[in-house]
């Protein structure tokens, strides 16, 4: 069973805002799945539909099997859910804070308890755990909601945006504890977010979104592989213009020292190094540049506002 | 009830002994009510010279209220009429402060979503919220209710030598009127809580309900209404009526996309 499944999803908001638009996903167990858009994309939306706080205008979805609209409190039982607006009570502590929501969560109080303080130890909050919640900085406020999200063992874990808000070095340490919990503990991650850079760091498959309509989905090789036939190979090295293969290898010279070679399969590269060292030359660094989520994510969207705008032309 | 659902009523019981302006607004108005007013009326009888007019006035009540002394009479009238009528101010104003704290309160400090998101349905979101508010209202009226007996007997004690007999009605008002305007107060505190951006916002939604008490409390000075147990008896079940019904209607207009608007 996939963890997982969004079928044909479509929300309209009764304002009129068509924020989801006929959007199909799925996500088997155990991936962390970046789904991936800037600042109005319909993430928050889709999170919403999925843990059942709005109800779909048409199409369906389902978490571990369950229908988050039709049986909210069930597919709750099996979800974390982490987002912007998720806040926990300022007057307790952040054990009472865990305790509370344990016990929310059915959990005996001993289990509860035991749950709440290997999560704080996990999550660096030992030392701030009998602290009131108010006096807690953005990141720890974090952390804790992502400890609070974990404290039943739900199968899928939602994250809303988790790392917005944060200086990048709490935003690390968040991504990184995101990370470790996910790998450990077998969870199914969906993790939203614009921030393109923290998702590559942890996630093991992405979708990429916009305005409402999914652009592509899959893991980072498979999408390289359909938006970029060629990958570039940086290599400095001294002595290579006079090899006689040197045209064989198509290398175009950047700088004095610094060559660049476009390829297309990585086993190219050990017969292009073998042909420059036979010719006599000292290679002094190879690197492989290979488009990161970010160059992927914008050769998306150039390639929609193309079409978009071939379309156009088209019609004129 | 289940153990998520108590725990939310325990945790809406914290919230409000830890919140020190909430827990100081829950007191004031029980204190005001339950020991200065009855003092202040216990002590004007005392010290009133017998007037004529006043004597007219007792001569049209019924034998039963009647006693031994003039001011014995008067301050059985205001023990058995007057008191009840100011008594019932607390269930409506504990009830409308709590009920305002335990749904706007927590859409105000965001943490409505993370409670819709236990599993839990709304029913018994909702079941418990106003379980919580209804029972700390029932509690704070009768600890003012214990408070202001002692006060008052105390006072006749001392001033008149002699205790002051509460009447049946007092059953009627604890029993019945008293939790079932409890119970209307918070169903009106919740309805408008989809709207109100604010505790204080919502809190006025159960303010017009003091009006017909504040009537209430004139008529039984001006001996016009001087109502009797099985009147009484019919307020409070007409009173429980409308709560049950606005109890409801009130769980209907429920939605997730209403409360997180
Ligand atoms: N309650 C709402 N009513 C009307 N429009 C909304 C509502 N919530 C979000 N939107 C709109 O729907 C679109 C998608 O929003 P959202 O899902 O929050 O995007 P994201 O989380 O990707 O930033 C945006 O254009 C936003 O303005
Ligand atoms: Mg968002």
């Amino acid at each position: 069973m996939e963890a997982v499944m969004i079928h044909s999803l479509s929300k309209t908001y009764p304002s009129g805002k068509q924020a989801l638009k006929d959007l199909s996903l799925s996500i088997g167990g155990g991936e962390v799945f970046g789904f991936l858009g800037p600042n109005g994309a319909g993430k928050t939306t889709t999170v919403k539909l999925l843990t059942g706080v709005l109800t779909p205008t048409a199409g369906s979805c389902s978490v571990m099997g369950i229908d988050p609209a039709r049986q909210p409190e069930k597919a709750h039982l099996v979800s974390g859910i982490v987002t912007e607006h998720a806040q926990m009570y300022d007057n307790l502590t952040g054990m009472e804070n865990l305790l509370f929501y344990a016990a929310a969560f059915g959990l005996p109080r001993q289990e509860g308890k035991a749950r709440a303080e290997s999560l704080l130890r996990e999550l660096d909050l030992t030392d701030a755990k009998d602290r009131r919640l108010a006096s807690y900085s953005t990141g720890m406020r974090q952390r804790l909601s992502l400890a609070r999200a974990l404290i039943h063992r739900p199968d899928v874990l939602f994250l809303d945006e988790p790392t917005s808000g944060l200086d990048p070095e709490s935003a690390q340490n968040v991504n990184q504890m995101i990370h470790g919990l996910a790998r450990r503990e077998g969870i199914t991650v969906f993790l939203c977010t614009h921030q393109l850079r923290y998702a590559q760091e942890i996630c093991t498959r992405y979708g990429l979104i916009e305005q409402g309509s999914l652009l592509a989905a899959g893991t980072l090789e498979e999408l390289r592989g359909r938006l970029f036939a060629a990958k570039t190979l940086r290599i400095r090295a001294a002595n290579v213009l006079g090899n006689p293969n040197l045209t064989e290898c198509k290398l175009k010279r950047r700088r004095d020292d610094e060559f660049e070679a476009e390829i297309r399969e990585n086993e190219e590269i050990p017969a292009l190094i073998r042909t420059l060292v036979e010719g006599g030359g000292d290679i002094y660094s190879v690197s492989l540049e290979e488009p990161s989520l970010e160059d992927i994510y914008f050769a998306l969207t150039d390639k929609r506002n193309d079409s978009r705008d071939n379309r156009k032309g088209e019609a004129r | 009830m289940n153990t998520a659902m108590s725990a939310i009523i325990r945790k809406d019981f914290r919230g409000v002994s830890a919140n020190r302006r909430l827990f100081s607004s829950l007191l004031i108005l029980p204190l005001l009510l339950v020991v200065v007013m009855p003092s202040i009326f216990i002590v004007m009888i005392h010290l009133m010279p017998d007037d004529p007019d006043t004597a007219k006035l007792l001569a049209i009540m019924p034998a039963s209220a009647r006693l031994s002394s003039m001011e014995l009479t008067l301050s059985g009238m205001v023990v058995n009429y007057v008191l009840p009528a100011f008594f019932l101010m607390i269930p409506i104003s504990t009830a409308s402060i709590m009920a305002a704290s335990a749904f706007v309160g927590e859409k105000e400090r965001h943490t409505l979503e993370t409670l819709l998101y236990c599993p839990l349905t709304l029913a018994q979101i909702f079941r418990a919220k106003v379980m919580a508010s209804f029972l700390l209202s029932m509690l704070v009226s009768l600890i003012s209710l214990a408070a202001m007996f002692a006060v008052v007997e105390t006072e006749a004690v001392f001033l008149m030598g002699t205790l002051l007999v509460p009447s049946i009605s007092w059953a009627v008002v604890i029993l019945l009127v008293s939790p079932a305007i409890s119970l209307i107060a918070i169903t009106l505190i919740v309805r408008g809580s989809a709207k109100a951006q604010s505790v204080e916002e919502s809190q006025q939604s159960a303010v017009f309900l003091i009006v017909p008490l504040i009537l209430l409390i004139v008529g039984q000075f001006s001996g016009i209404l001087l109502l009797n147990v099985w009147l009484l008896l019919g307020l409070g079940l007409a009173c429980a009526a409308v709560a049950a019904l606005l109890l409801k209607t009130a769980m209907g207009k429920f939605s997730y996309e209403r409360l997180l608007q």
